[in-house]
């Protein structure tokens, strides 16, 4: 759920996720990485010459501007993690998802009875934990 | 010294001599290990096994790339404090695992996601930005990466 924005951004926090999502840009364009860390303190100076605006408006603009390069300059083919979305290992093991085992036949889950005991337990208290924090679920008509 | 010591028992052991040896080795457990590796190593007659053995002291020959190597919180924390000690802004001697990055060790928030980026580039994750912000400690950076790796200990 991380990559889901449920929250307003603060304009600091704004300003620090262009900084890395430039940074990672000049590091699929440049490939030595000395040269990669020349390019990015680089980058770090435009930022800190920009530090001190007081004017929100002003600052405002300069992230808006800020934006727009990173997009305009975006990597054909940026450089990612191979693990995380969009590189080269990315959901190379399927992990069984966890509802799969709720599917077993009741003779099959007999033979672990200790573990579905605590399972069912477990459900239970994810539901109340739930209902707690986001309300309870309005009822829906299946037709 | 040791492996030299073993084989000779266990030559001993083969043609039935030395066993006075054998009596006089026994005691000492160091030795006892030693020979009980070379024992089992010789047991395992597959190439792959030889091959892949982790129970000598020498890394394995081939490297498994379909996994990595579980991590454990030890290993984490060396690894998490050794890029923080590198990083230019902060001083050595004032880092702690519990130091707050910005109030502690004076950094401010760009040098915070460059510290985020360096952990990033070291156990090749990626950290959420919104997850990122709350990693203000080496400690909390451990514990994250652990809850990430599945390390439970």
């Amino acid at each position: 759920m991380a990559h889901l924005q449920t929250s307003f951004l603060t304009h600091s926090q704004k300003v620090c996720r262009l900084y890395k999502a430039a940074a990672r840009t000049l590091e699929s364009y440049f490939i030595h990485r000395h040269y990669v860390r020349y390019q990015i303190t680089l980058l770090r100076h435009r930022f800190e010459e920009k530090k001190d605006v007081e004017d929100l408006r002003e600052a405002k603009k300069l992230l808006k501007l800020g934006e727009e390069e990173l997009f305009m300059k975006q990597h054909p083919q940026p450089r990612k993690f191979a693990l995380s979305d969009g590189g080269s290992a990315y959901m190379r093991t399927v992990v069984t998802p966890d509802y799969v085992l709720d599917w077993w036949h009741p003779d099959e889950k007999a033979v672990y009875p200790d573990y579905f005991a605590k399972r069912e337990q477990r459900k239970k208290e994810y539901v109340e934990y739930y209902e707690k924090k986001y309300g309870k679920a309005p009822e829906v008509e299946h037709n | 010294m040791a492996s030299q010591l073993s084989r000779y028992v266990l030559r001993g052991v083969r043609f039935g001599q030395y066993s006075c040896l054998i009596r006089t080795v026994a005691s000492r457990p160091t030795v006892l290990s030693s020979l009980d590796t070379h024992s089992r190593s010789r047991r395992d007659v597959s190439p792959t096994s030889l091959l892949l053995r982790s129970d000598v002291s020498s890394p394995p020959l081939v490297a498994l790339y379909s996994s990595t190597p579980k991590l454990n919180r030890e290993q984490i924390q060396d690894r998490v404090m050794t890029v923080c000690k590198n990083f230019d802004k902060i001083k050595g001697d004032q880092l702690t695992k519990d130091s707050h990055f910005m109030n502690d060790l004076g950094l401010d928030s760009l040098d915070h996601v460059e510290v985020v980026m360096a952990i990033e580039d070291e156990f090749g994750c990626e950290i959420p930005d919104a997850d990122a912000e709350k990693l203000l400690k080496p400690s909390d950076i451990v514990q994250y990466i652990c809850e990430k790796e599945e390390v439970t200990a």
